[in-house]
């Protein structure tokens, strides 16, 4: 451990860490751009394309680390007018016209550095190509510095342009924003960058920490502010993570940055809470949960909601196991849609709108089935059962519409008519929403002030006596209770 | 010789464009005045946005001219404000209804200067206008296509232009967004405005707009809604396309 900590004080290995932080701040933030406007690739084109500037440098100056800046900026710049130049007039595909140009780039740069490195000449290939810790200088981190400077002020002084030329072309056009010289702009920040993360990362892997902190970000912010923050402390991160991995194991440290940026990128996508596969899979078994619940709905319904239900036939009736059905009955009483009564359970009031409501949508589904799309009777049943508990409430008004509000459907059975109930019948934790035409004007401008739209999903959380707690937008809302008596929904 | 042209908003002059070759405007003349609401009703491939794109500066034109109130479009460009079609747009951009309806007030910052409280004020009043304002710091997807509109539509009110494009605005929005949008482009001509829309749903026509395009790659006709757009004019411009019109049940004699 002691031993550990002497070797990372040792001055090249700050040396080291002090650059790669800022190469993945540098290459967070610009990384954020170049992903969303889907210029990945020619990321990584630069990137390439910069070694036979080195070489061009090393033949006019011999070696200078300033001159091997200046030599790959302009390649970098070079080829970005290349593969435009190409796009345009040559008629060849996009991606074709990048990996034309940047794979000749490259294999220039890779036949002079090693025909330089055989004169015996200190021009180690595999260096540019991965990054070296240990051959870091002092003009290194200054020009690194210098970079980071640069491109975080430029990013804050334009990023206005940055910003809507990323989000729509046309619309920047037509506020009289050169959208080109934009274009041109960030290229030669592009470059800028990918040479100061040359000593660090190397070439090959530069655009790993392009793209991959920021595509990481992206999962984790919705504004464009944010996504650059977090996609600067995520390349931070990954490089300083990568460059102690390189340094207690002795390899390059561009793979380990790589590595590690792409190590967290994999936990979000799996643990993000909005879009994370985790959290996916537990809203799928959620949704599981209730199309279960809504088929006990639905039997209990046809036994009727005045009569005590009798489980075990509903069980029966699903092929569910008596723990299963057990759990969904609990469930559904403490969300008041059954109630027990002398340990007897019956459908609520708000269970028996559920279940009308399902059976509505079921009946109807297979009145569109049959009128609309010719299939007969024998084919709509199980159709039906499935799409039944998806179809929003705004398809179902307009499935009736359509069909002129039929009163049976194709097997001869009622079909229940559209109902609503009133706020604080509702039941804990489904589905409802606000129907546009509520009683009076005054519950519309209540419900306008507290920024309730119609059709719009929401949830009753709790209730009390004197108030009910909506889960509205991710927001909660607290309605009096006389308010909530009040407003229709369905 | 640049021919003559008014100090009306948008004054276009023998203007004819074509893609590859394929004529889609052929020389158009118009003058839209102030204090309008004016559609702008074609078929299909009649060029109507192509229209917009020309008097936007967009594209380039074979021939002819436009002027935006006697002036170049590049001098003028804060005074004119576009709504895009809402498939034009990515709507997994991480922006939210707020950075969306700023960038109204992008065209008159010169390129140091930062949003000040002005900016933000009339950016909050732009939401308010559409009824948005709670959704404030939501990201454009998580909208319904109706909000959606709106957020485009505050942008354009947010850059307090005088004259404003809309492509498409009532596609895919709900009953409740379209009377709004009708309702602040009534406002805008009250303030003497002048609005240009392309529309497609012919039987609301007549009870949105006061002045009408009728185009069909050359212009068919043009003038207040109710002498232009008759139904001899509307089977000119759409001709073999004309049984759209019984099914959306136009009757004009």
């Amino acid at each position: 451990m002691l031993e550990l900590f002497e070797q990372l004080s040792a001055p090249w290995a700050l040396r080291a860490i002090i650059t790669s932080s800022m190469v993945g701040i540098t290459c967070g933030v610009l990384g954020s751009f170049i992903v969303l406007r889907n210029m990945s690739l020619i990321g990584d084109a630069l990137a390439h394309a910069i070694l036979p500037g080195i070489f061009v440098a090393f033949l006019i100056v011999g070696y200078n680390v300033v001159g091997f800046f200046v030599g790959s900026v302009l390649a970098g710049l070079m080829t970005a007018f290349g593969i435009t130049w190409i796009q345009q007039y040559a008629q060849t595909k996009n991606d074709a016209a990048i990996g034309i140009v940047f794979t000749c780039m490259f294999a220039i740069g890779v036949m002079g550095i090693s025909k330089i490195s055989q004169r015996g000449v200190h021009l180690d290939l595999t260096d540019f190509l991965f990054g070296e810790a240990l051959g870091i200088s002092d003009v290194d981190i200054c020009m690194t510095a210098g970079v980071m400077i640069f491109v975080l002020l430029s990013v804050f002084i334009f990023y206005r342009y940055l910003f809507i030329t990323t989000f729509q072309q046309t619309i920047a056009k037509t506020m009289g924003i050169n959208v080109k010289t934009v274009h041109y702009f960030l290229m030669f920040l592009l470059s800028f960058a990918v040479v100061s993360a040359l000593s660090s990362v190397g070439v090959i892997l530069v655009v790993a920490m392009l793209i991959t902190p920021s595509s990481t970000a992206l999962l984790l912010a919705n504004r464009l502010k944010n996504v650059i923050i977090i996609s600067a402390i995520l390349g931070l991160l990954s490089a300083n993570i990568g460059m102690l991995i390189s340094i207690i194991f002795d390899t390059n440290p561009g793979p380990a940055m790589a590595v590690t940026a792409t190590a967290i990128y994999l936990l979000v996508v799996f643990l993000s809470p909005s879009k994370g596969l985790i959290f996916r899979y537990f809203r799928k078994l959620a949704s599981r949960r209730t199309i279960e619940q809504e088929d006990i709905l639905r039997q209990a319904i046809k036994q009727g909601a005045a009569v005590p239900l009798a489980t075990e036939k509903i069980g029966l009736k699903l092929g569910m196991s008596s723990t299963k059905l057990e759990t969904h009955l609990s469930k559904m009483l403490k969300s008041d849609i059954l109630r027990q009564e002398n340990n007897k359970i019956y459908l609520s009031q708000a269970g028996a709108h559920k279940a009308n409501q399902l059976m509505r949508a079921h009946r109807l589904w297979e009145s569109y089935l049959v009128s609309s799309m010719g299939m007969n009777d024998n084919e709509i049943h199980d159709e039906a059962d499935r799409l039944e508990h998806h179809l929003s409430k705004e398809i179902l008004d307009e499935v009736d519409a359509s069909l002129g509000y039929p009163e049976i459907d194709p097997h001869g059975s009622p079909i229940p008519k559209k109902q609503t109930i009133m706020l604080h019948e509702a039941a804990l934790n489904r589905n409802y929403i606000i129907i546009k035409d509520q009683i009076s004007d005054e519950i519309d401008s209540a419900l306008w002030e507290l920024g309730i739209l119609p059709h719009t999903n929401f949830k009753v959380q709790r209730k009390t006596s004197g108030s009910i707690d909506l889960l509205y937008l991710n927001k909660r809302i607290r309605l009096k209770r006389d308010l909530a008596e009040k407003i229709k929904i369905q | 010789m640049t021919p003559y042209h008014s100090i009306m908003p948008i004054s276009v002059k023998g203007l004819s464009v074509s893609y590859d070759r394929k004529r889609v405007l052929t020389n158009i003349f118009l003058e839209i005045p102030k204090s309008t609401v004016c559609g702008v009703v074609g078929p299909n491939g009649a060029g109507k946005s192509t229209l917009f794109k020309a008097i936007l500066g967009l594209i380039t034109t074979n021939s002819g001219t436009v002027k935006i109130h006697g002036q170049e479009i590049d001098d003028v460009r804060n005074r004119i404000a576009y709504v895009p079609q809402k498939d034009d747009v990515d709507w997994t951009f991480p922006a939210t209804v707020e950075d969306v309806v700023l960038m109204g007030r992008y065209p008159h910052k010169k390129i140091l200067q930062r949003l000040d409280k002005t900016d933000h004020a009339l950016a909050n009043k732009a939401m308010e206008d559409l009824s948005i304002h709670d959704l404030k710091n939501r990201q454009i997807g998580e909208l319904s296509g109706g909000q959606q509109q709106r957020v485009f539509i505050a942008r354009a009110l947010a850059q307090q232009a005088d004259i404003f494009l809309l492509d498409e605005p009532f596609v895919g929005v709900d009953m409740m967004t379209e009377e709004k949008i009708i309702d602040i482009l009534t406002r805008l001509r009250e303030e003497e405005k002048t609005v240009l829309v392309v529309h497609h749903d012919l039987s609301t026509v007549e009870s949105y707009f006061d002045h009408v395009v009728l185009l069909n790659q050359r212009l068919i006709a043009f003038g207040e809604t109710e002498s232009t757009y008759t139904r001899e004019n509307i089977s000119i411009a759409f001709g073999a396309q004309l049984d759209i019109l019984h099914k959306s049940g136009i009757e004009k004699s």
